[in-house]
């Protein structure tokens, strides 16, 4: 018996998903907990195993996806982290790259550093660009160092000496030294977590990954014991921002790997969607409790970069954390069921601020006074208030029209239907921006790209959305509001490793390269195979390189197997081409010079089979009818509400019409039409 | 006129061609050479439309972007576009008609569709060097006309039919000192035009020509609209406003902007009547370059999120007397004039400033641009090596300036490591410099001091540096920063050397840059005393100028000082 889980932490809820050995997929939400995420997880999951009838001891996997990590950062909630860094350099962190994210703004400001400047300290050492040490460690002045930021507090160290990516001795001997000085001090190092040149960029991700790492650290323990206590015998997985998942205890050490961990699963899982129903090219949307994230998927992958920042202001390049890792490409912005609504300068404003769990939207009756998107969605009529999450929680209408009225109808004039349907189009109208962010600036127009909706809000606003943008095709997936949670249990187990070698291509040793690549896949396939639940592990090497004299690198692949000078000549060969492909020239007597030798182990790829759609639909689905507003159809309208678990493969909706499951609710505006497909995904027609 | 354009289509039109910029400057960024451009990010894109109208530009230095409508212009006039043949492509760098110096190569390439010119991609990078008098073409000292700044290319059809044109590249390569940078960066420039070529192409298959036609007259016309808007929001007036620059070279007195700025209704004129005259140096600003940081200063305080194309110049007219140093007769030198654009740019908000007080600044830091020349004695070649040393801004009405942050001038630091990469340098320090900032209510950034050791022969320093003399403004009553200092050999026996000042250096000899920090603003006795400790204890303040310049008594030592709170107030009393 080998069942698997996966568990999503989101702002405002916890995603679950079940699949049994046959590979049917059973779904559960629940609110969120705060302080601790990992009670609603435990809760969650021993609600989901009991009603489906398994023991925690036929559970083979249970993979986890946290935002755990990146809350830490945006609420600057983790104490006691310094920093230690040349002697010269302590501004490193706090200069950054100086360069403007907006040109004419003179109001800018620059994002609150994780480390205030007392707490960065010097060492007196130096290596040069070279890897040769000009300047020895001073174990003395090191020592000091260390004692002073541990004497005003600091617990977690993050040590960035300059050119460590080549030389890593001095950081090396300091952590040594530091275990030495303080035993309890967690330390983390710069060429481990990074090891690229550029100073600012490899400082600010090692700090970030000290900044995260005792969180992540007491957090994944505690939630591994627990699982452990409950008689899970497997071992905790969790999903990292490149799209692959890695063991809770492998992340313990790179943190900064997992720090948009959950996000990374929703877009994987559009992926496998848009798949499944034959759309290669897509706009992962997820609208969930707080936020709403989106990605771009071209030709079924998630579009990924590795120069990733975290926490953009409003989006503009510079503006955020910058993160030497591997990350699915993500736009995120504050809308979400939760973002509070307000009459602001007259005109309605909607988020960023949220309600989250705590309190919650006023209809959840949990204290919140403040009205949501899901309130107005509630009074608009979308949602059933007594089948919200399945009927778990029964939301308070009443308060809800109140609370819209008194804080946004009144104030600006309105009706309160007017009110209400104005949150709904602001919302939407905000995230139609970030869409045109993840298209048009990657060059792909929205209007040839399917929409895959999903996140517990996403299926309500998703045509609305597709509408305004001119999207022809919106696919709301079944078990809409747990996607990410499935795209845990679809993700491959995968470890990076990076050595950086700066050197011309033609001046390498291709057996030291050999001997090079067998111990980084000694390391990794370890780490991977420690891991892996079944099947092989397999390799990808790959190399980061580029004329000599450029700053910048592409990526090119790296053929398997012992490397020989056929085998370079074969990397320089592709280096043209796929330079010329991307820039449109290359300049083939130029010599290429290498930097970073790069490794992805890779587990067997566990393969998530959605059940087919169960009901015959005898009954046409049909549950009810309500009334909802529209704007089109000048106010209320009667509309069909239909069953999603009812519904049976190749039936038609026609919009204006409703259609309710446990996680979510799908609304299906005038002018949309859909038909179920075979797995009970609605594939939605939007009229232009 | 053309055809009205759906307001989907003009929206996924306007994106596309606002992509097309940034993915012509991601390209140059991503495969130059020199460490200005792919480190310091020293270029600029935009997209022109078939009449020579600047329809988008991507997010780089201000000063390249109010020059290339102007310069595109020029190329124009030399080369009609009817002479034009796709893979023609124009480049220039005359002072005059480009930017103000001739480090900046402007290349102006036009995009087809079925035959017919349906725009340009443009694009301008800050070179190395182009030859001249000193290494980095920068020189201020010893210059009296632009024949001794470096090569001068007027419009030339460098590409022709795809085709480069061998013996011009040839001439370019022969007359600068690093010839690899400079063709590796042309290449740079030509390859991302190309990109923005096929892009332009792309979208007007794709949406046919008169659409685009019709996008690119709206985006205009709505971007003018949009600007005259925010303009008539200004109080009408006339506001007057100087600045000076230290000087133009060692043994010379400060240079004077003055400034008028006339706000009407919805337009706006800047006239520099009353500046100083033109010199016999390189710190002279052509006009386009003045206009540059003139229309810059005004987008900043009218409309900073409005799109930026030839619509939003159009209101705004700015002169300057000719003969001024700020409108330049030929030949005047201009190599070293990046050095002016802040002092222009902050005349015009000053100006401002009593109409727009809650939207200004106080004057910023100012950078240090230097550039070295030598023997590498490692690598035993010549060097050519240029470093931008940018520090802190001013303060607004309601926040303390920005520590470490580009101004007027839009540009990155180059990376410590990147730099040791390359040329024979070990930097030793960068760091805030602390009591640096201009105190206030809220106070300027600090000023940033780096320092670089040369392990190079033959050493030669270009100076390039302001507010050593003259400090940065404060406003509404915030007091100035610090002034900047260059040093050879800090500590004993340290030499200072002018801000302008050429000279050599010798093996081993450390060059520290000091910069000014920014002006505060509002009273300094008014900052929130919690405030002022948080600063003391990250050592960006020191005890004693928290009592000097902010009137608060702290007690206390190390991570336990305490604000005294009696005797800030008794202090604070005293002295108003």
């Amino acid at each position: 018996m080998s069942y698997r889980i996966g568990f999503d932490v989101g702002g405002t809820f916890t995603d679950f998903v079940l699949q049994s050995p046959a590979g049917e997929l059973t779904t559960a939400k629940r609110l969120t907990t705060y302080p601790d995420p990992s009670e609603a997880c435990l809760a969650g999951l021993d609600a989901l195993l009991a009603a489906a009838g398994v023991a925690w001891s036929d559970v083979a996997q249970a993979v986890h996806g946290t935002t755990l990590g990146s809350n830490v950062v945006i609420e600057r909630k983790a104490r006691g982290v310094g920093l230690l860094t040349t002697r010269g350099f302590r501004d490193v962190l706090l200069i950054g790259r100086e360069k403007r994210y907006q040109v004419y703004d003179l109001q800018i400001e620059k994002p609150r550093p994780l480390v205030p400047r007392r707490l960065i300290g010097e060492v007196t050492e130096r290596v040069l660009a070279d890897g040769s040490v000009r300047t020895p460690l001073d174990e003395a002045d090191a020592r000091r160092a260390i004692r002073a930021l541990v004497e005003s507090g600091v617990t977690t160290l993050a040590i960035c000496l300059l050119h460590a990516y080549l030389n890593p001795q001095h950081e090396k001997r300091l952590a040594a030294l530091a275990a030495a000085e303080a035993p309890h001090l967690t330390v983390t190092l710069s060429h481990e977590v990074s090891p690229t040149f550029r100073e600012y960029e490899r400082t600010s991700t090692t700090v970030v990954n000290a900044y995260v790492m005792t969180a992540v650290r007491d957090y994944l323990r505690g939630l591994g014991a627990a699982l452990g206590g409950r008689g899970y015998r497997g071992r905790l997985f969790v999903m990292q921002s490149s799209g692959g998942v890695a063991t809770a205890d492998a992340m313990e050490r790179y943190p900064v790997r997992m720090i948009e961990s959950g996000p990374a699963a929703g877009a994987l899982m559009a992926a496998a969607y848009g798949e499944l129903t034959g759309h290669r090219d897509l706009i992962a949307f997820d609208m969930g409790g707080t936020t709403a994230k989106l990605a771009l998927v071209e030709n079924g992958r998630p579009y990924t970069t590795t120069a990733f920042e975290l926490h953009r202001v409003h989006g503009a390049a510079g503006s955020g954390l910058p993160m030497n890792i591997q990350a699915i490409d993500l736009v995120e912005i504050g809308a979400g069921g939760g973002s509070i609504a307000r009459a602001h300068l007259g005109v309605i404003a909607v988020g960023p601020e949220s309600a989250s769990s705590v309190p919650g939207p006023v209809c959840y009756g949990r204290g919140g006074i403040e009205p949501t998107v899901t309130d107005a969605d509630l009074v608009l009529g979308y949602l059933n208030a007594d089948y919200f999450a399945g009927g778990s929680l029964r939301l308070d209408r009443d308060g809800a029209r109140r609370a819209i009225a008194t804080r946004v109808a009144q104030p600006l004039g309105l009706a309160v239907e007017d009110a209400a349907w104005g949150v709904h189009a602001i919302v939407n109208t905000n995230m139609e921006l970030a869409t045109r962010v993840v298209s048009i600036e990657r060059g792909r127009d929205p209007r040839d790209l399917t929409f895959v909706a999903f996140g517990g809000s996403g299926p309500v606003h998703g045509c609305r959305l597709a509408q305004a943008l001119g999207i022809p095709r919106v696919i709301l997936p079944a078990a809409a509001g747990v996607t990410a949670a499935i795209g845990l249990l679809a993700a491959e187990v995968k470890f990076d490793v990076a050595r950086t070698w700066v050197r011309r291509l033609d001046a390498l040793d291709p057996a030291a390269l050999t001997t090079m690549y067998d111990e980084m896949a000694a390391q990794a396939a370890a780490v991977v195979r420690g891991a892996a639940v079944a099947g092989n592990v397999t390799l990808a090497r790959s190399l980061d390189a580029r004329y000599v004299g450029q700053g910048y690198e592409l990526t090119v692949p790296v053929p398997a197997g012992r490397l020989d000078a056929a085998a370079l000549a074969r990397i320089r060969a592709a280096f043209d081409e796929i330079y010329a492909a991307r820039y449109g020239y290359a300049n083939p007597m130029e010599p290429v010079e290498t930097v970073t030798w790069k490794l992805a182990a890779v587990g067997g790829a566990p393969r998530v089979a959605l059940a087919k759609a169960a009901s015959d639909g005898r009954d046409g689905g049909l549950k009810g009818r309500r009334r909802a507003w529209f704007p089109e159809t000048r106010g209320w309208t009667e509309c069909a509400v239909y069953d999603r678990y009812a519904l049976a493969p190749g039936a038609r909706l026609d919009g204006p019409a409703i259609v309710e499951e446990r996680e979510s609710t799908s609304v299906l505006p005038p002018g949309t039409s859909a038909t179920v497909d075979e797995y009970a995904n609605l594939i939605v027609e939007v009229a232009r | 006129m053309n055809a009205r354009v759906d307001p989907i289509t003009l929206g996924v039109v306007w994106g596309a061609l606002q992509s097309i910029a940034v993915e012509i400057g991601t390209t140059v960024h991503k495969t130059a050479y020199s460490e200005q451009a792919r480190e310091g990010q020293d270029f600029s894109v935009a997209v022109f439309d078939a009449q020579g109208r600047m329809v988008a530009q991507g997010p780089y230095s201000p000063g390249h972007m109010g020059a290339m409508s102007f310069a595109v212009r020029n190329a124009l006039a030399a080369h009609p576009v009817e002479t034009l043949k796709p893979g023609d492509a124009i480049l220039l760098n005359d002072p005059l008609l480009g930017s103000g110096h001739l480090p900046d190569f402007f290349i102006t390439q036009p995009a087809f569709h079925r035959g017919a010119l349906i725009g340009f991609a443009v694009n301008i990078l800050h070179h190395t060097d182009v030859g001249g008098a000193r290494p980095g073409s920068q020189a201020v000292e010893g210059i009296f006309d632009y024949y001794q700044e470096g090569l001068r290319i007027p419009p030339t059809k460098v590409w022709q039919e795809y085709r480069e044109h061998e013996g011009i590249v040839g001439i370019i390569a022969a007359n600068t000192r690093t010839p690899d940078k400079v063709l590796g960066d042309l290449r740079a420039q030509r390859s991302a035009l190309h990109v923005g070529e096929l892009r332009l192409t792309e979208l007007a298959e794709r949406y046919g020509r008169d659409t685009l036609f019709a996008a690119m007259d709206a985006i205009v016309a709505r971007t003018e609209a949009n600007m005259r808007a925010a303009i008539r929001a200004v109080p009408d007036g006339v506001y007057r406003f100087e600045d000076f620059l230290d000087d133009c070279g060692p043994g010379t007195e400060p240079l004077r902007v003055a400034v008028t700025v006339t706000v009407d209704g919805e337009q706006m004129t800047i006239d520099y009547e009353g500046s100083s005259p033109q010199t016999a140096s390189g710190m002279n600003s052509y006009i386009n370059y003045t206009r540059s940081y003139s229309y810059a200063a005004v987008k900043c305080l009218t409309d900073p999120y409005g799109p930026m194309n030839e619509g939003a110049l159009r209101p705004i007219t700015v002169k300057a007397p000719e003969g001024s140093f700020l409108n330049p007769r030929p030949p005047a030198g201009g190599g070293p004039r990046a050095i002016i654009c802040y002092r222009t740019f902050e005349a015009v908000i000053g100006a401002l400033a009593p109409a727009l007080p809650d939207r200004v600044a106080a004057a910023a830091s100012h950078f240090a641009n230097p550039t070295f020349g030598g023997w590498d004695r490692a690598r035993t070649r010549r060097f050519v090596a240029y470093e931008l040393v940018l520090s802190g801004t001013g303060a607004r009405a309601t926040k303390d300036g920005c520590e470490a942050m580009s101004y007027a001038f839009n540009a990155s630091n180059i990376p410590v490591e990147a730099q040791e990469a390359n040329q024979p340098l070990v930097v030793e320090r960068f760091e805030f410099i602390r009591d640096s900032a201009g105190p206030g209510r809220f106070r300027g950034g600090c000023g940033i001091r780096r320092d670089l050791r040369f392990l190079a022969d033959e050493g030669k320093l270009t100076n390039l540096s302001e507010r050593q003399r003259l400090a940065p403004y404060g406003l509404f009553g915030g007091k100035p920063g610090a002034l900047a200092r260059t040093i050879i050999n800090p500590g004993a026996g340290e030499q200072v050397v002018h801000g302008k000042q050429s000279r050599e250096f010798a093996y081993a000899d450390v060059i520290s840059f000091q910069q000014s920090g920014a002006g505060g603003y509002g009273d300094p006795f008014e900052r929130n005393p919690e405030a002022v400790l948080e600063d003391v204890l990250d050592d960006y303040v020191s005890i004693e100028a928290a009592r000097e310049q902010y009137g608060v008594v702290l007690v206390g030592t190390g991570g336990d000082l305490q604000i005294d709170a009696a005797a800030t107030a008794a202090l604070r009393g005293r002295r108003r």
